[in-house]
């Protein structure tokens, strides 16, 4: 129920505006701005959720939401109740017949639906709304934001407080490093072709979070890396993600053989570490587990 | 006294068709084998490393017998050098050079200037193989999927081979007909893997646009015997291939075993395609523009084509591969997207400058 009507939205926008300045809780939200800057008007709570990314089907579930979720994706393996759930396809390829089955009145999309998906879904007048948190505190926003929208704004409002009093904890003791007591960092995404997290990404965020320095500074987004690059670099601890998709733990068992690897810092002080990629990839709740993960494998001798 | 020198060399038949031009031609092999070794010890300093010539140097000399050097850089400078870099451009050169002299090859074989090595099934078998390969359970994925492309390969054109031939002969029709509609069939069955992948497509698409990023020493210990002994018997059967640019009917009177020359070929030079793909991926439009680039410069003549060609195409993949590391490090370029995207403006220009038929 998208609609352009200008006045119609500015005489919402200003009731949803005072709302909000009054610190009512409400229910329904009325219109809220999503991730992509859509204005969407949601006029009932939803009931029949529809989940297109693993990570917000993570939310939903983190919210108490789970009984209410009638649709996810192939990729949505966390929690174990999801798995259950009716599929509606991969990630980036949506089977809308199937959305449109499931009768939902409210489906969770995410940035890479936006130029097909979106569009289709409204136009069969089903209520899209697109998450798209980039970072940490994106994330944060993104829970506040589908606890407005579905009247959990309780249950949202403590999760965040359990995830701020976990991300200050570690914050508090890498906050005063000097930066020569930041350990350089390769984090391996995939090893064939070798792939890093550069800069711009989640993974990246963490590792920086977690009082390193990722050694794809000068990378944007995830990208293939040169091997000798990251020889060069030297890193002092390497991290191989593991579990992504069908992938299983080839990145790990590559960084244990690659005979080239022997004489770096990591390599030669027993420091490399394997990752759930699904907790460190996935703008969900669980990207604070990766960071506390992280957080253990770069300051061993700060995180007990 | 020249003519009398000429007929001993080669048959009076060829003498005529290709204006021999002996010295400048051995002249210039030696110099492309020279030019080779100058592109290795150069592009072995080139890197998204920065490491000065002469530590370069310093290493290498390290590296020979009776001599110490002060070991002024790290261990890690050693591994970028010896284990790295110098694997890496050994095996796009000895890939390059097998693309270009089955290229030309098949060129020869098929006497068409738009085959090449890819023209009969082999890269359509390597990739279904390969996909295959990727899409195995994991645990027998680790080296299976480079086996699997080759064995892809070998057997498509097998396949070809078999429904093409006729009796005792090949038709060389037939042969390019049969290469095109299985290739297509195996084309669509690939297409349909790919999109069945799922999240494995990224490594797939990287394999089929081809790279060198993780080549290791024993990639090339695998590939190199095939490569370089195929290319020698390629080379050793330059002169029957000249004769057979006249006509089949006319090269058997002539006392060349068309059929058979042309098994040994054909199966020589899908070996050493099938070869250089297997670990790299299905690199492009090296196996045209190097022979037809060699035609251009230095003539048809097969007896210095196929030498040359192999040098070149050589020298030509280590260049586009140090373009394809350096470009946008510390990220990579697919060496696919370089040799067609470096490759075909430099033909284009080539084509101009000369302005004459090549084939």
């Amino acid at each position: 129920m998208k609609q352009h009507i200008p006045k119609y939205l500015s005489i919402l926008a200003t009731s949803a505006l005072f709302l909000c300045l009054s610190c009512a809780p409400q229910s329904p939200p009325g219109n809220i701005v999503d991730g992509l800057g859509r204005t969407v008007i949601i006029n009932k709570t939803p009931q029949r959720i529809v989940s297109l990314s693993p990570s917000n089907t993570e939310m939903l579930f983190a919210l108490g939401l789970g009984d209410k979720v009638v649709g996810v994706t192939e990729y949505c393996d966390y929690p174990q109740a999801a798995k259950t759930k009716p599929k509606v396809g991969g990630f980036s390829t949506v089977d809308i017949e199937k959305v449109v089955s499931l009768e939902p009145d409210l489906v969770l999309a995410s940035r890479i639906h936006s130029k097909t998906v979106i569009p289709a879904l409204e136009k069969l007048d089903l209520t899209v709304v697109a998450l798209t948190p980039a970072s940490l505190p994106e994330v944060l926003d993104s829970i506040t934001m589908v606890g407005k929208i579905t009247g959990q704004t309780r249950e949202a409002a403590e999760l965040i407080n359990n995830l701020r009093t976990r991300i200050e904890a570690v914050a508090d003791k890498i906050e005063n490093l000097p930066p020569d007591e930041m350990p350089r960092v390769f984090y391996i995404t995939w090893h064939d072709p070798l792939m890093t997290a550069g800069t711009g990404t989640l993974a990246d965020y963490v590792i920086s979070s977690a009082g390193g320095q990722n050694i794809a500074f000068d990378i944007s987004g995830d990208k293939a890396i040169n091997l000798e690059t990251v020889l060069y670099r030297d890193p002092q601890v390497i991290v191989a993600s593991v579990d992504m998709g069908s992938g299983k733990d080839l990145p790990w068992q590559y960084l244990q053989t690659e005979s080239r690897f022997k004489n770096t810092q990591a390599l030669l002080n027993d420091r490399i570490y394997k990752i759930d990629g699904n907790l460190i990839h996935r703008p969900g709740p669980r990207i604070v587990d990766a960071l506390e993960q992280m957080a253990q494998f770069i300051h061993p001798e700060l995180f007990k | 006294m020249a003519l009398e020198l000429l007929k001993n060399t080669t048959t009076p038949e060829t003498a005529t068709i290709y204006p021999i031009q002996w010295r400048s031609r051995i002249y210039s092999i030696v110099g492309l084998v020279l030019l080779l070794g100058i592109v290795i010890i150069v592009t072995l300093a080139i890197g998204s490393t920065d490491i000065p010539f002469g530590t370069l140097c310093y290493v290498l000399f390290d590296k020979l017998p009776f001599t110490h050097m002060e070991a002024t850089w790290t261990s890690n400078i050693e591994t970028i050098i010896f284990d790295i870099r110098l694997p890496r451009l050994l095996l796009a050169g000895l890939v390059g050079a097998a693309l270009a002299v089955a290229g030309a090859t098949y060129q020869g074989l098929f006497r068409n200037p738009l085959a090449d090595p890819y023209l009969i099934g082999v890269a359509q078998g390597a990739a279904l193989g390969a996909v295959i390969g990727f899409m195995l359970p994991v645990s027998w994925q680790v080296g299976s999927i480079p086996l699997l492309a080759f064995i892809g390969a070998l057997s498509a054109v097998a396949v070809v081979y078999s429904i093409a031939k006729v009796g005792k002969t090949l038709p060389m029709t037939t042969l390019i007909l049969a290469g095109v509609a299985l290739g297509a069939f195996l084309a669509a069955i690939t297409s349909y893997l790919m999109i069945a992948s799922g999240d494995k497509l990224h490594g797939i698409i990287s394999w089929l646009l081809g790279t060198f990023s993780l080549t290791g020493w024993w990639q090339v210990a695998i590939v190199a015997p095939y490569i370089v002994i195929g290319t020698i018997i390629i080379w050793l059967y330059a002169r029957p291939l000249n004769v057979m640019q006249l006509d089949e009917e006319q090269a058997k009177q002539l006392g060349v075993n068309v059929e058979q020359v042309k098994m040994i070929l054909l199966g020589t030079a899908t070996l050493i395609t099938a070869a250089a793909v297997c670990f790299c991926g299905i690199i492009g439009f090296v196996g045209i523009i190097i022979p037809h680039t060699v035609r251009l410069i230095w003539g048809p003549d097969h007896r210095f084509l196929l030498p040359l060609a192999t040098f070149t195409g050589a020298i030509f993949l280590i260049l586009a591969d140090t373009a394809a590391r350096t470009m946008l490090s510390p990220t990579e370029i697919p060496i696919g997207v370089i040799t067609a995207f470096l490759g075909a403006p430099f033909f284009l220009y080539l084509l101009r400058q000369k302005k004459r038929a090549i084939f």
